[in-house]
């Protein structure tokens, strides 16, 4: 996508003009993980940074940071064509785009800050005065937590004991329960 | 008696994802949404006689797919996957999008529309086309059909009756909300649709009752565009989707019928509109409402699980009017594992350890009732270049105040029922041990994404009213003022928004008019 549609369509809408920067970093991105399928929406940059954003995201052992950004794929997949496109672009702005985050005197790329720079830099954009990074932010943060925690296995983590079994149960009637139905089962002697 | 299973295959269901090649279908009326009003319509009109085609864009699901786990549910059962939310991202929207529509993800929580809103409707915005005794027989039909019942206090899971028991504690007035099940084992898992068809959804009641009343459905279509002539509503023209919901087929759709009556829902049927360019007095979209919410999260020292057990059975309406303050209610809500995830603020340590307590935490909301003041104007629905939906919702000082109010009052509530902690849904979260840190809460930072803002109750963008020049439909029939076959039924004509949860107001305000429309 070019950076002029970006910027006329937005971040769903709003200016992703005021986030400043995208231009591309004197460093490469660091490889985080490698997908083991073709990615649907995420171009491989975007899918490293979107790993390394899962990594410090979700702080639990069992996350695996390639795992959930395979699901995140997945996921943008279902949004609407735009704001799948803004999110791509989003990605691409949080690698590089990080005003205060100046080593050497260039910009360094999100994937390769250490883990407590991450961790800032996520904090950055979530306490920023512009509402389009705290957007982003908060979009990031969404992606990662429907990834992680709609899957089974972080459930026991969270003391979470799944749902219950209601094999039996379910009525196959659209008059269950009107006032005719109930009648009708009264004088059949139904359960 | 009418078996579900035998409806979905009878031959009057399509699945427009399995067309071969492009449809033409024509009907007297076609009804575009299958949700609260929509249902409610076909189910009438046909049971009338006429000759119906019903129109939906999302699936036609059964308990086969309801397995209550959301990373299965959500995709097939939510707009957008439950990702839609307005432009900013400040507000999340839930809304649904299935055969059945908004309802089969609803957590039953069934009121009528107060009297007072349906009179301020009449002085305000020249609702003069029925009066809330107009209505009542209809609620009546309904609530028998969808077994609308009070819920027995002793039923109440242990997140409803804090806030009922808090409240109570506080002076609050709080009571049993009503709902619409049958032999409903509190599974609590309503908002990824019932695994056992106790709720009385539009799913297996009035959508069952079109089709065996000889209205055709066909799912997985959306309507993209109505092509008018000459001041009427000539064909739906429609995109096929595939299976799973997300993709196209190739294939599309034309429908012709003599009467189109749109049910899309909020934002939906709006954005049908506006795609259609059909907006002479740059009316549609605006004025849609949210009962925007917010949420907080208290912790106890005993399981709260507030995931299992029926979602919604206390409701305090004790804040709703507040003079020149905006009103709020407050309800329960579930804390299914994703739900809880993204609400709950913060990322990596700080989030885990509010996960690792979650079980133990309540989920309470307060829905800000907006509409009624002047600078509390709602949002407005515009359309991308994709035709998707997009909602603009700024929110004004007046709802920042009863977010504020109302958080305070939902914290003071769990204090009172014994809560150890209570926490915000501010990033970073603002976090009070007892009614003294109180004040900490009210200056938490009120501004969009730096604290959570939800709505699940979508209303308003295709207002009604009798002054051509300030509404979309006239209210005697919900009949579009210049389009003479085209009638908007659904949430998305309510000129405010309700201070109840809606399914009830759509159920009967649709029956009423579905009924004076069979009878012409
Ligand atoms: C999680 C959740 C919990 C809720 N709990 C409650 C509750 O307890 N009590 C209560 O009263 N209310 C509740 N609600 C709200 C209530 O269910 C809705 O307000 C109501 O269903 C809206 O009815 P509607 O007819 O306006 O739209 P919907 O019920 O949303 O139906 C609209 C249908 O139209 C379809 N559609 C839209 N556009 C097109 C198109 N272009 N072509 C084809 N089809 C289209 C949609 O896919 C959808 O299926 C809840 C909502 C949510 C999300």
């Amino acid at each position: 996508m070019n950076r002029r549609s970006f910027l006329q369509r937005g971040l769903f809408g709003g200016a992703v003009l005021l986030l400043g920067g995208g231009g591309l970093s004197l460093y490469p991105t660091r490889r985080v993980a490698s997908p083991t399928r073709p990615l649907r929406v995420l171009d491989d940059r975007g899918f490293q940074v979107i790993a390394a954003v899962a990594a410090r995201v979700i702080s639990s052992p069992d996350a695996d940071p390639g795992v959930l950004a395979e699901r995140i794929d997945e996921s943008l997949s279902r949004l609407p064509a735009e704001s799948q496109h803004d999110l791509a672009g989003l990605v691409g702005l949080f690698e590089n785009a990080l005003p205060g985050l100046l080593l050497d005197g260039r910009v360094t790329p999100f994937t390769r800050l250490d883990a407590a720079a991450q961790d800032r830099a996520l904090e950055s954009w979530r306490d920023s005065r512009l509402v389009v990074r705290r957007s982003g932010y908060h979009a990031l943060r969404r992606l990662c937590f429907v990834a992680y925690y709609g899957d089974e296995s972080a459930w026991p983590g969270i003391h979470y004991k799944g749902p219950p079994d209601v094999k039996g149960f379910s009525h196959d009637d659209s008059k269950a329960g009107t006032p005719g139905w109930i009648a009708a089962q009264d004088q059949a002697g139904a359960p | 008696m009418t078996k579900l299973s035998v409806v979905r295959a009878s031959a009057g269901v399509i699945d427009g994802s399995a067309a071969s090649a492009d449809l033409d279908l024509s009907a007297e009326v076609c009804v575009i949404g299958s949700g609260a009003g929509g249902a409610v319509v076909a189910s009438v009109l046909a049971a009338a006689g006429v000759s119906v085609i019903l129109v939906e864009e999302g699936g036609y699901f059964s308990t086969a797919d309801f397995d209550m786990h959301e990373a299965h549910t959500v995709p097939k059962l939510y707009q957008e996957s439950m990702q839609r939310a307005t432009a900013d991202l400040a507000i999340s929207v839930l809304q649904g999008r299935a055969v059945g529509g908004t309802t089969v993800v609803n957590w039953t929580t069934s009121f009528r529309t107060p009297e007072d809103v349906v009179a301020h409707w009449a002085t305000k915005h020249a609702v003069g086309g029925f009066h809330h005794a107009d209505l009542v027989p209809h609620y009546e039909a309904i609530e028998a059909r969808l077994s609308v019942h009070q819920v027995d206090e002793s039923a109440m899971n242990r997140n409803n009756k804090k806030l009922y028991e808090g409240c109570k504690s506080k002076g609050f007035a709080v009571a049993p909300t009503r709902r619409n099940v049958y032999q409903c084992m509190q599974t609590g898992y309503c908002g990824t649709g019932c695994p056992i068809n106790a709720k009385r959804s539009m799913l297996v009641t009035l959508v069952p009752d079109a089709i065996d009343a000889g209205a055709r459905l066909l799912f997985r279509c959306r309507v993209d565009r109505l092509e008018s002539s000459a001041g009427e509503i000539t064909s739906a023209q429609c995109t096929l989707l595939d299976a799973s919901g997300y993709g196209v087929t190739g294939k599309r759709a034309t429908i012709k019928a003599r009467r189109f009556i749109l049910s899309g829902g909020a934002i939906n049927s709006p954005a049908v509109l506006l795609r259609s360019g059909l907006n002479d007095n740059g009316l549609v979209g605006t004025r849609t409402f949210l009962h925007p919410t917010i949420g907080v999260t208290g912790l106890y020292d005993e399981p709260i699980e507030a995931f299992y057990g029926a979602p919604q059975t206390a409701a305090s309406h004790a804040f709703a009017h507040r003079g020149d303050d905006v009103g709020f209610f407050m309800e329960a809500a579930p804390g299914y594992p994703v739900l809880s995830a993204t609400a709950m603020p913060g990322f990596g340590a700080s989030h885990r350890r509010l996960m690792e307590t979650s079980s133990r935490r309540t989920v309470h909301i307060a829905l800000a009732i907006d509409g009624f003041h002047d600078d509390v104007p709602g949002g407005t629905v515009k359309v991308r270049p994709s035709g998707a939906p997009l909602l603009e919702y700024p929110i004004p000082p007046r709802l920042w105040e009863a977010f504020r109010t109302a958080q305070r009052r939902l914290a003071e509530i769990n204090f009172a029922s014994g809560a150890k902690e209570v926490t915000t849904l501010h990033d970073p979260p603002v976090t009070a041990t007892s009614d003294k840190d109180l004040d900490r809460l009210d200056a938490a930072p009120w501004e969009p994404c730096r604290v959570g803002v939800f709505t699940a109750h979508q209303m308003g963008g295709c207002r009604m009213g009798d002054d051509p020049k300030s509404a979309i439909v006239r209210s005697e029939d919900l009949r579009h003022h210049v389009l003479k076959n085209l009638h908007v039924i659904d949430g998305s004509v309510f000129p405010t928004s309700l201070g109840v949860n809606p399914q009830e107001s759509i159920y009967g305000l649709a029956r009423l008019m579905a009924t004076r429309l069979a009878g012409r």
